[in-house]
Protein backbone atom coordinates (compact mmCIF):
# COMPACT_ATOMS: atom_id res chain seq x y z
CA UNK A 1 0.00 0.00 0.00
CA UNK A 2 1.29 3.57 -1.01
CA UNK A 3 -0.17 7.22 0.47
CA UNK A 4 -0.03 9.45 -2.66
CA UNK A 5 1.63 12.80 -0.78
CA UNK A 6 -0.59 14.83 -2.92
CA UNK A 7 -3.80 13.75 -1.81
CA UNK A 8 -2.98 12.92 2.05
CA UNK A 9 -3.64 16.13 4.55
CA UNK A 10 -1.72 13.94 7.66
CA UNK A 11 -4.98 13.90 9.73
CA UNK A 12 -3.52 10.50 10.81
CA UNK A 13 -6.51 8.02 10.58
CA UNK A 14 -4.73 5.16 8.97
CA UNK A 15 -2.22 4.85 11.81
CA UNK A 16 -4.34 2.72 14.34
CA UNK A 17 -6.11 1.29 11.40
CA UNK A 18 -2.86 -0.46 9.68
CA UNK A 19 -2.88 -4.32 11.06
CA UNK A 20 0.86 -4.17 11.12
CA UNK A 21 1.36 -0.41 12.81
CA UNK A 22 3.70 0.67 10.03
CA UNK A 23 1.70 3.95 8.83
CA UNK A 24 3.09 7.41 10.48
CA UNK A 25 2.64 10.49 10.17
CA UNK A 26 5.85 12.48 9.07
CA UNK A 27 6.09 16.20 7.89
CA UNK A 28 2.49 16.51 7.55
CA UNK A 29 1.96 13.53 5.52
CA UNK A 30 1.21 9.55 5.63
CA UNK A 31 3.92 7.29 4.90
CA UNK A 32 4.28 3.58 4.90
CA UNK A 33 6.76 1.39 5.50
CA UNK A 34 6.66 -0.77 2.47
CA UNK A 35 9.44 -3.28 3.83
CA UNK A 36 6.65 -4.01 6.86
CA UNK A 37 3.53 -4.03 5.18
CA UNK A 38 2.08 -7.24 4.63
CA UNK A 39 -0.38 -5.61 1.66
CA UNK A 40 -3.91 -6.65 3.71
CA UNK A 41 -5.84 -3.67 2.20
CA UNK A 42 -7.27 -3.02 5.08
CA UNK A 43 -6.98 0.62 5.71
CA UNK A 44 -7.58 1.38 2.26
CA UNK A 45 -11.14 -0.82 2.95
CA UNK A 46 -11.80 0.32 5.96
CA UNK A 47 -11.38 4.12 5.65
CA UNK A 48 -14.16 5.99 3.74
CA UNK A 49 -13.28 8.72 0.92
CA UNK A 50 -14.27 11.80 1.54
CA UNK A 51 -13.91 13.06 -2.00
CA UNK A 52 -12.72 16.97 -0.60
CA UNK A 53 -9.77 18.37 -2.49
CA UNK A 54 -6.73 18.10 -0.41
CA UNK A 55 -5.73 21.85 -0.52
CA UNK A 56 -9.05 22.66 0.61
CA UNK A 57 -9.05 20.29 3.65
CA UNK A 58 -5.41 21.46 4.52
CA UNK A 59 -6.45 24.99 4.43
CA UNK A 60 -9.78 24.27 6.96
CA UNK A 61 -7.31 22.91 9.20
CA UNK A 62 -5.33 25.29 9.79
CA UNK A 63 -7.03 27.97 9.65
CA UNK A 64 -9.08 26.00 12.48
CA UNK A 65 -5.67 25.25 14.27
CA UNK A 66 -4.56 29.03 14.06
CA UNK A 67 -7.90 29.40 16.11
CA UNK A 68 -7.13 26.79 18.63
CA UNK A 69 -9.88 24.77 17.14
CA UNK A 70 -9.64 21.30 16.93
CA UNK A 71 -11.75 19.31 14.47
CA UNK A 72 -11.91 15.49 14.55
CA UNK A 73 -13.47 13.53 12.01
CA UNK A 74 -14.83 10.55 12.25
CA UNK A 75 -12.01 7.36 12.52
CA UNK A 76 -12.98 5.95 9.39
CA UNK A 77 -13.01 8.07 6.87
CA UNK A 78 -9.41 9.60 4.43
CA UNK A 79 -10.72 12.70 3.21
CA UNK A 80 -8.86 12.89 -0.19
CA UNK A 81 -8.58 8.98 -0.75
CA UNK A 82 -5.17 9.24 -0.66
CA UNK A 83 -4.17 5.74 0.01
CA UNK A 84 -3.91 3.68 -3.59
CA UNK A 85 -2.65 0.08 -4.06
CA UNK A 86 0.08 -0.14 -6.62
CA UNK A 87 0.54 -2.90 -9.07
CA UNK A 88 2.69 -5.83 -6.76
CA UNK A 89 5.30 -8.07 -8.54
CA UNK A 90 6.45 -11.26 -7.88
CA UNK A 91 7.47 -12.30 -5.04
CA UNK A 92 5.77 -9.17 -3.21
CA UNK A 93 2.46 -10.36 -4.75
CA UNK A 94 2.88 -13.09 -2.45
CA UNK A 95 2.05 -10.87 0.62
CA UNK A 96 -1.20 -9.69 -0.80
CA UNK A 97 -2.10 -13.42 -1.53
CA UNK A 98 -1.44 -14.05 2.27
CA UNK A 99 -3.16 -11.18 3.94
CA UNK A 100 -5.70 -9.89 2.27
CA UNK A 101 -8.72 -12.24 2.92
CA UNK A 102 -10.52 -10.71 0.09
CA UNK A 103 -8.09 -11.35 -2.82
CA UNK A 104 -8.94 -15.50 -3.88
CA UNK A 105 -5.87 -16.96 -3.37
CA UNK A 106 -4.89 -18.73 -6.98
CA UNK A 107 -3.95 -21.97 -5.78
CA UNK A 108 -7.08 -22.84 -3.83
CA UNK A 109 -9.97 -20.45 -5.01
CA UNK A 110 -10.19 -19.45 -1.05
CA UNK A 111 -9.49 -15.79 -0.09
CA UNK A 112 -6.82 -15.22 1.85
CA UNK A 113 -4.15 -18.03 3.42
CA UNK A 114 -6.74 -20.67 3.41
CA UNK A 115 -7.68 -24.07 2.58
CA UNK A 116 -11.02 -25.96 3.00
CA UNK A 117 -9.21 -28.29 5.93
CA UNK A 118 -11.53 -29.62 8.21
CA UNK A 119 -14.35 -27.52 7.29
CA UNK A 120 -15.33 -30.05 4.21
CA UNK A 121 -13.81 -33.40 6.18
CA UNK A 122 -17.38 -34.86 5.40
CA UNK A 123 -17.38 -34.64 1.87
CA UNK A 124 -13.27 -34.49 0.88
CA UNK A 125 -12.14 -37.61 4.22
CA UNK A 126 -8.72 -35.36 4.36
CA UNK A 127 -8.97 -36.48 7.74
CA UNK A 128 -9.81 -39.84 8.65
CA UNK A 129 -10.21 -42.15 11.48
CA UNK A 130 -6.02 -42.45 12.71
CA UNK A 131 -5.27 -39.09 11.14
CA UNK A 132 -4.24 -35.72 12.91
CA UNK A 133 -4.28 -32.58 10.98
CA UNK A 134 -1.77 -30.08 12.93
CA UNK A 135 -2.28 -26.21 11.61
CA UNK A 136 0.90 -23.92 12.49
CA UNK A 137 -0.36 -20.60 11.67
CA UNK A 138 2.58 -18.43 11.46
CA UNK A 139 2.32 -14.67 12.51
CA UNK A 140 -0.88 -15.01 14.45
CA UNK A 141 -2.35 -12.87 15.76
CA UNK A 142 -1.42 -9.92 14.71
CA UNK A 143 1.88 -10.04 14.27
CA UNK A 144 2.60 -10.96 10.89
CA UNK A 145 5.74 -13.35 9.86
CA UNK A 146 8.44 -13.77 7.81
CA UNK A 147 7.77 -16.37 5.20
CA UNK A 148 11.63 -17.72 6.28
CA UNK A 149 10.28 -18.57 9.75
CA UNK A 150 7.43 -20.69 8.25
CA UNK A 151 10.58 -21.86 5.97
CA UNK A 152 12.35 -22.66 9.56
CA UNK A 153 9.21 -24.47 10.96
CA UNK A 154 7.97 -26.82 7.55
CA UNK A 155 11.96 -27.77 7.62
CA UNK A 156 11.54 -29.42 11.51
CA UNK A 157 8.48 -30.53 10.44
CA UNK A 158 9.14 -32.36 7.39
CA UNK A 159 12.04 -34.07 8.90
CA UNK A 160 9.59 -35.75 11.01
CA UNK A 161 7.83 -36.94 8.38
CA UNK A 162 4.58 -34.86 7.97
CA UNK A 163 2.68 -34.23 5.07
CA UNK A 164 1.89 -31.34 3.42
CA UNK A 165 -1.59 -30.81 2.86
CA UNK A 166 -0.86 -30.25 -1.27
CA UNK A 167 -4.18 -28.48 -1.70
CA UNK A 168 -2.52 -25.89 0.90
CA UNK A 169 -1.21 -22.81 -0.83
CA UNK A 170 2.11 -23.14 1.69
CA UNK A 171 2.36 -26.14 0.13
CA UNK A 172 2.12 -24.74 -3.54
CA UNK A 173 4.94 -22.91 -2.66
CA UNK A 174 7.44 -25.90 -1.29
CA UNK A 175 9.61 -26.79 -4.89
CA UNK A 176 9.44 -30.50 -3.05
CA UNK A 177 7.07 -30.83 -0.29
CA UNK A 178 8.98 -33.71 1.25
CA UNK A 179 11.36 -30.91 2.16
CA UNK A 180 9.08 -28.69 3.49
CA UNK A 181 11.60 -26.02 2.25
CA UNK A 182 9.88 -22.85 0.37
CA UNK A 183 11.08 -21.59 -3.07
CA UNK A 184 13.95 -19.25 -1.98
CA UNK A 185 12.13 -16.44 -3.58
CA UNK A 186 10.19 -15.20 -0.96
CA UNK A 187 11.35 -16.32 2.16
CA UNK A 188 12.13 -12.62 2.68
CA UNK A 189 8.28 -11.84 2.16
CA UNK A 190 6.26 -11.10 5.31
CA UNK A 191 2.60 -11.79 5.24
CA UNK A 192 -0.40 -11.41 7.96
CA UNK A 193 -0.24 -15.29 8.28
CA UNK A 194 0.61 -18.16 6.14
CA UNK A 195 -1.09 -21.33 7.42
CA UNK A 196 1.39 -25.13 7.27
CA UNK A 197 -1.05 -27.56 7.08
CA UNK A 198 -0.16 -31.42 7.68
CA UNK A 199 -1.33 -34.25 8.12
CA UNK A 200 0.60 -36.75 10.65
CA UNK A 201 -0.59 -40.09 12.71
CA UNK A 202 -2.76 -39.06 16.08
CA UNK A 203 -0.24 -41.42 17.81
CA UNK A 204 2.55 -39.16 16.72
CA UNK A 205 1.12 -36.11 17.71
CA UNK A 206 3.29 -35.90 20.87
CA UNK A 207 6.62 -36.01 18.76
CA UNK A 208 5.23 -33.74 16.35
CA UNK A 209 3.93 -31.45 19.36
CA UNK A 210 7.31 -31.34 21.55
CA UNK A 211 9.61 -30.78 18.14
CA UNK A 212 8.01 -27.79 17.14
CA UNK A 213 8.07 -26.22 20.76
CA UNK A 214 11.11 -26.35 20.44
CA UNK A 215 11.53 -24.46 17.05
CA UNK A 216 8.96 -22.39 18.42
CA UNK A 217 10.96 -20.87 21.02
CA UNK A 218 13.04 -19.26 18.60
CA UNK A 219 10.40 -17.51 16.67
CA UNK A 220 10.79 -13.57 16.46
CA UNK A 221 7.04 -13.94 15.87
CA UNK A 222 4.28 -16.04 16.98
CA UNK A 223 2.31 -18.84 15.46
CA UNK A 224 -1.12 -20.00 16.50
CA UNK A 225 -1.46 -24.02 16.50
CA UNK A 226 -4.38 -25.97 16.39
CA UNK A 227 -4.97 -29.78 15.98
CA UNK A 228 -7.58 -31.46 13.92
CA UNK A 229 -9.49 -34.33 13.62
CA UNK A 230 -12.50 -36.83 12.41
CA UNK A 231 -14.42 -37.88 15.30
CA UNK A 232 -14.97 -41.38 16.76
CA UNK A 233 -18.29 -42.56 16.08
CA UNK A 234 -20.33 -41.24 19.35
CA UNK A 235 -18.94 -37.62 18.35
CA UNK A 236 -15.52 -37.66 21.25
CA UNK A 237 -12.37 -36.42 20.15
CA UNK A 238 -9.74 -38.42 18.76
CA UNK A 239 -6.91 -36.50 20.01
CA UNK A 240 -7.94 -35.69 23.43
CA UNK A 241 -6.34 -38.39 25.24
CA UNK A 242 -2.96 -38.17 23.55
CA UNK A 243 -2.86 -34.20 23.72
CA UNK A 244 -3.87 -33.55 26.69
CA UNK A 245 -2.53 -36.24 28.82
CA UNK A 246 0.72 -37.22 26.23
CA UNK A 247 1.77 -33.41 25.92
CA UNK A 248 0.17 -31.36 28.61
CA UNK A 249 -0.84 -28.90 26.50
CA UNK A 250 -4.77 -27.85 26.81
CA UNK A 251 -7.13 -27.94 23.84
CA UNK A 252 -8.74 -24.54 23.62
CA UNK A 253 -12.58 -23.80 25.56
CA UNK A 254 -13.39 -23.31 22.13
CA UNK A 255 -13.42 -25.89 19.03
CA UNK A 256 -14.31 -25.86 15.47
CA UNK A 257 -16.52 -27.98 14.64
CA UNK A 258 -17.77 -29.72 11.43
CA UNK A 259 -21.47 -30.81 11.71
CA UNK A 260 -21.20 -33.37 8.90
CA UNK A 261 -23.95 -32.13 6.97
CA UNK A 262 -22.19 -32.08 3.28
CA UNK A 263 -23.40 -34.52 0.42
CA UNK A 264 -22.63 -36.47 -1.09
CA UNK A 265 -20.69 -37.78 2.36
CA UNK A 266 -16.89 -38.99 1.70
CA UNK A 267 -17.10 -42.72 1.95
CA UNK A 268 -13.85 -44.38 2.74
CA UNK A 269 -12.79 -48.18 3.51
CA UNK A 270 -13.06 -48.65 7.38
CA UNK A 271 -14.79 -45.90 8.66
CA UNK A 272 -17.36 -46.63 11.79
CA UNK A 273 -21.10 -46.33 10.89
CA UNK A 274 -22.49 -44.43 13.31
CA UNK A 275 -24.08 -46.82 15.95
CA UNK A 276 -27.97 -45.72 16.48
CA UNK A 277 -27.33 -45.35 19.75
CA UNK A 278 -24.96 -42.73 19.46
CA UNK A 279 -27.73 -40.58 18.61
CA UNK A 280 -29.28 -39.17 21.56
CA UNK A 281 -32.31 -38.09 19.39
CA UNK A 282 -33.95 -39.52 16.58
CA UNK A 283 -33.28 -38.05 13.68
CA UNK A 284 -35.14 -36.27 11.54
CA UNK A 285 -36.68 -38.39 8.63
CA UNK A 286 -34.93 -38.80 5.64
CA UNK A 287 -31.89 -37.60 7.11
CA UNK A 288 -30.63 -40.22 9.63
CA UNK A 289 -27.62 -42.02 7.71
CA UNK A 290 -26.54 -38.81 6.50
CA UNK A 291 -26.17 -36.63 9.59
CA UNK A 292 -25.09 -39.57 11.71
CA UNK A 293 -22.51 -40.82 10.52
CA UNK A 294 -20.28 -42.57 7.16
CA UNK A 295 -23.15 -44.92 6.27
CA UNK A 296 -21.96 -44.71 2.59
CA UNK B 1 -8.98 -20.72 6.98
CA UNK B 2 -9.08 -21.41 10.77
CA UNK B 3 -10.39 -17.51 11.03
CA UNK B 4 -12.58 -18.66 13.30
CA UNK B 5 -10.82 -21.36 15.81
CA UNK B 6 -8.06 -19.34 17.84
CA UNK B 7 -10.98 -17.00 19.39
CA UNK B 8 -9.27 -16.05 22.97
CA UNK B 9 -11.03 -15.59 26.11
CA UNK B 10 -12.72 -16.93 29.40
CA UNK B 11 -15.74 -19.39 29.43
CA UNK B 12 -17.97 -16.99 30.46
CA UNK B 13 -17.03 -13.97 28.31
CA UNK B 14 -17.02 -16.81 24.97
CA UNK B 15 -20.27 -18.16 26.43
CA UNK B 16 -22.59 -15.73 23.96
CA UNK B 17 -20.28 -15.89 21.11
CA UNK B 18 -21.33 -18.44 17.96
CA UNK B 19 -19.66 -18.40 14.40
CA UNK B 20 -21.75 -20.45 11.68
CA UNK B 21 -20.53 -20.99 7.84
CA UNK B 22 -21.47 -22.74 4.96
CA UNK B 23 -18.37 -24.44 3.06
CA UNK B 24 -18.63 -25.68 -0.64
CA UNK B 25 -16.25 -28.06 -1.21
CA UNK B 26 -14.07 -27.36 -5.21
CA UNK B 27 -14.66 -30.60 -7.01
CA UNK B 28 -17.42 -31.86 -4.97
CA UNK B 29 -20.17 -29.80 -4.39
CA UNK B 30 -19.29 -26.19 -5.00
CA UNK B 31 -20.39 -25.65 -9.06
CA UNK B 32 -23.70 -24.19 -8.75
CA UNK B 33 -23.81 -23.51 -5.04
CA UNK B 34 -24.82 -19.94 -4.75
CA UNK B 35 -28.08 -20.86 -4.11
CA UNK B 36 -27.75 -22.70 -1.37
CA UNK B 37 -25.34 -20.46 0.45
CA UNK B 38 -27.96 -17.96 0.13
CA UNK B 39 -30.75 -20.14 1.81
CA UNK B 40 -28.15 -21.12 4.38
CA UNK B 41 -28.01 -17.04 5.21
CA UNK B 42 -31.26 -16.45 4.96
CA UNK B 43 -32.04 -19.26 7.57
CA UNK B 44 -29.29 -17.72 9.68
CA UNK B 45 -30.89 -14.20 9.17
CA UNK B 46 -34.45 -15.93 10.33
CA UNK B 47 -32.69 -16.09 13.91
CA UNK B 48 -30.97 -12.22 14.26
CA UNK B 49 -27.44 -12.64 14.07
CA UNK B 50 -25.45 -10.05 15.32
CA UNK B 51 -22.85 -10.03 12.11
CA UNK B 52 -23.72 -11.56 8.60
CA UNK B 53 -20.56 -11.86 6.11
CA UNK B 54 -19.88 -13.04 2.59
CA UNK B 55 -16.07 -12.71 2.52
CA UNK B 56 -16.07 -11.32 -0.68
CA UNK B 57 -17.16 -7.42 0.47
CA UNK B 58 -17.00 -4.70 2.66
CA UNK B 59 -19.63 -5.91 5.69
CA UNK B 60 -22.52 -3.63 5.26
CA UNK B 61 -25.14 -2.44 7.84
CA UNK B 62 -27.52 -5.21 9.06
CA UNK B 63 -30.59 -3.35 6.52
CA UNK B 64 -28.46 -4.54 3.69
CA UNK B 65 -27.96 -7.74 4.81
CA UNK B 66 -30.79 -9.09 2.09
CA UNK B 67 -29.11 -7.39 -0.45
CA UNK B 68 -25.86 -9.09 0.42
CA UNK B 69 -27.50 -12.46 0.72
CA UNK B 70 -28.46 -11.97 -3.04
CA UNK B 71 -25.07 -10.78 -4.27
CA UNK B 72 -23.47 -14.61 -3.06
CA UNK B 73 -21.57 -16.29 -5.75
CA UNK B 74 -20.64 -20.12 -5.94
CA UNK B 75 -17.03 -18.83 -4.21
CA UNK B 76 -19.00 -16.72 -1.14
CA UNK B 77 -17.47 -17.71 2.60
CA UNK B 78 -20.85 -17.40 3.74
CA UNK B 79 -20.77 -16.65 7.57
CA UNK B 80 -23.20 -15.27 10.15
CA UNK B 81 -22.70 -14.68 13.59
CA UNK B 82 -24.49 -15.32 16.95
CA UNK B 83 -24.77 -14.06 20.31
CA UNK B 84 -27.28 -16.40 22.02
CA UNK B 85 -27.17 -20.30 21.78
CA UNK B 86 -30.73 -20.18 22.12
CA UNK B 87 -30.66 -18.81 18.34
CA UNK B 88 -27.95 -21.22 17.11
CA UNK B 89 -30.19 -24.10 18.09
CA UNK B 90 -33.05 -23.05 16.28
CA UNK B 91 -30.50 -22.37 13.04
CA UNK B 92 -29.14 -25.87 13.30
CA UNK B 93 -33.03 -27.24 13.49
CA UNK B 94 -34.09 -25.06 10.37
CA UNK B 95 -30.83 -26.00 8.43
CA UNK B 96 -31.15 -29.61 9.33
CA UNK B 97 -34.37 -29.97 7.70
CA UNK B 98 -33.02 -27.83 5.03
CA UNK B 99 -30.94 -30.44 4.10
CA UNK B 100 -28.82 -27.98 1.84
CA UNK B 101 -25.92 -30.69 1.30
CA UNK B 102 -23.23 -28.70 1.75
CA UNK B 103 -20.43 -28.58 4.44
CA UNK B 104 -21.50 -26.72 8.00
CA UNK B 105 -19.27 -26.15 10.82
CA UNK B 106 -19.83 -24.22 14.08
CA UNK B 107 -17.22 -22.36 16.08
CA UNK B 108 -17.84 -21.79 20.13
CA UNK B 109 -17.34 -23.07 23.07
CA UNK B 110 -16.96 -27.11 22.45
CA UNK B 111 -19.02 -28.76 24.88
CA UNK B 112 -21.77 -25.71 24.15
CA UNK B 113 -21.57 -26.99 20.33
CA UNK B 114 -21.81 -30.80 21.28
CA UNK B 115 -24.85 -30.18 22.95
CA UNK B 116 -26.37 -28.23 20.85
CA UNK B 117 -25.55 -30.79 18.12
CA UNK B 118 -27.14 -33.69 20.04
CA UNK B 119 -30.41 -31.80 20.38
CA UNK B 120 -30.73 -31.54 16.88
CA UNK B 121 -29.87 -35.01 16.28
CA UNK B 122 -26.61 -34.68 14.98
CA UNK B 123 -23.09 -36.11 15.85
CA UNK B 124 -20.39 -33.59 15.08
CA UNK B 125 -18.20 -35.33 12.41
CA UNK B 126 -15.07 -33.52 12.79
CA UNK B 127 -13.41 -31.11 15.70
CA UNK B 128 -10.51 -28.76 15.77
CA UNK B 129 -8.66 -26.95 18.84
CA UNK B 130 -6.45 -24.33 19.51
CA UNK B 131 -3.59 -24.99 21.49
CA UNK B 132 -2.98 -21.31 21.88
CA UNK B 133 -0.44 -19.34 20.59
CA UNK B 134 3.60 -20.02 20.57
CA UNK B 135 6.72 -17.79 20.34
CA UNK B 136 6.80 -14.49 20.67
CA UNK B 137 4.20 -13.64 22.92
CA UNK B 138 6.18 -11.05 24.85
CA UNK B 139 5.51 -8.90 21.58
CA UNK B 140 1.54 -9.45 21.96
CA UNK B 141 -0.33 -6.84 23.69
CA UNK B 142 -2.56 -7.82 26.80
CA UNK B 143 -5.06 -10.30 26.94
CA UNK B 144 -8.06 -7.95 27.11
CA UNK B 145 -7.00 -6.50 23.54
CA UNK B 146 -6.47 -10.39 22.11
CA UNK B 147 -9.80 -10.99 22.90
CA UNK B 148 -11.08 -8.46 20.58
CA UNK B 149 -8.13 -8.84 18.15
CA UNK B 150 -8.79 -12.66 17.83
CA UNK B 151 -12.44 -12.03 16.82
CA UNK B 152 -11.56 -11.46 13.31
CA UNK B 153 -9.09 -14.62 12.49
CA UNK B 154 -7.90 -12.78 9.33
CA UNK B 155 -6.22 -10.27 11.64
CA UNK B 156 -8.01 -7.09 10.45
CA UNK B 157 -8.39 -5.24 13.40
CA UNK B 158 -5.47 -4.06 14.51
CA UNK B 159 -4.13 -4.31 18.23
CA UNK B 160 -3.60 0.12 17.85
CA UNK B 161 -7.18 0.05 16.72
CA UNK B 162 -9.14 -0.94 19.55
CA UNK B 163 -6.54 0.56 21.78
CA UNK B 164 -8.01 3.89 19.90
CA UNK B 165 -11.32 2.57 20.31
CA UNK B 166 -11.19 1.97 23.88
CA UNK B 167 -9.88 5.37 24.22
CA UNK B 168 -12.36 7.24 22.66
CA UNK B 169 -14.99 5.67 24.80
CA UNK B 170 -12.80 6.30 27.96
CA UNK B 171 -12.92 10.20 26.92
CA UNK B 172 -16.75 10.27 26.16
CA UNK B 173 -16.16 10.53 22.34
CA UNK B 174 -18.81 7.81 21.45
CA UNK B 175 -20.29 4.95 23.19
CA UNK B 176 -18.97 1.48 23.74
CA UNK B 177 -21.74 0.57 21.03
CA UNK B 178 -20.20 2.18 18.65
CA UNK B 179 -16.64 1.82 19.67
CA UNK B 180 -17.70 -1.87 18.55
CA UNK B 181 -19.57 -1.11 15.65
CA UNK B 182 -16.02 0.45 14.18
CA UNK B 183 -13.90 -2.65 15.48
CA UNK B 184 -16.53 -4.80 12.97
CA UNK B 185 -16.03 -2.68 10.24
CA UNK B 186 -12.30 -4.26 8.84
CA UNK B 187 -13.60 -7.81 9.49
CA UNK B 188 -15.24 -8.99 5.54
CA UNK B 189 -15.99 -12.38 6.82
CA UNK B 190 -18.58 -11.62 9.37
CA UNK B 191 -17.41 -13.33 11.97
CA UNK B 192 -16.60 -10.26 14.55
CA UNK B 193 -19.20 -10.38 17.04
CA UNK B 194 -20.03 -7.06 18.30
CA UNK B 195 -21.81 -7.52 21.21
CA UNK B 196 -19.15 -9.52 22.61
CA UNK B 197 -16.67 -6.48 21.80
CA UNK B 198 -19.21 -3.94 23.44
CA UNK B 199 -18.81 -5.99 26.75
CA UNK B 200 -14.77 -6.63 26.46
CA UNK B 201 -14.66 -2.53 26.07
CA UNK B 202 -16.91 -2.54 29.49
CA UNK B 203 -15.50 -4.52 30.99
CA UNK B 204 -11.60 -3.17 30.23
CA UNK B 205 -12.92 0.81 31.36
CA UNK B 206 -14.94 -0.84 34.33
CA UNK B 207 -10.94 -2.73 35.35
CA UNK B 208 -9.41 0.44 34.27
Amino acid sequence: MRVDPAKCVGCGNCVPVCTMGVIRVEAGRAVVNEEECVECGTCKRFLRVEGFPAPLVRAVRAVLHTLHLAHEAPPDVCPAGALFQPELEWPRSVRKAFSDPTTKHASTGIGGRGTEEIKTNDVTGRLRNGDAGLIVEMGRPGLGARLAELDRVARAMAELGARFESKNPVTQMMPDPATGALNPEVLNEKVMSAIIEMKVPVAGLPEFLGRLNEVAAGLTSVCSVAVAGRCDPDGSIPYEEIVVKETGFPLSLTSKTNLGLGRPRFGESGVFPTPPDAMPKAPQAGSAAAIGGDAE
Amino acid sequence: MTNTLHRRGTKENLANDFVIFVSPAAGVNKEGCAPRIKEFLRICLAQGPVNVGNGEEKPVPAAEWPRLIDRCTDSSSATATFDDPGKVAAVLKALVAADLGLSINISGLADAVDGLCRSAGIVRHSIEHSLGIWGARNRLPADPYLEIHTMCGHGMVSHNLIRKMVEMVKMGKMTSAQAAAYLAKPCSCGAFNPTRARLLIEKMLEVG
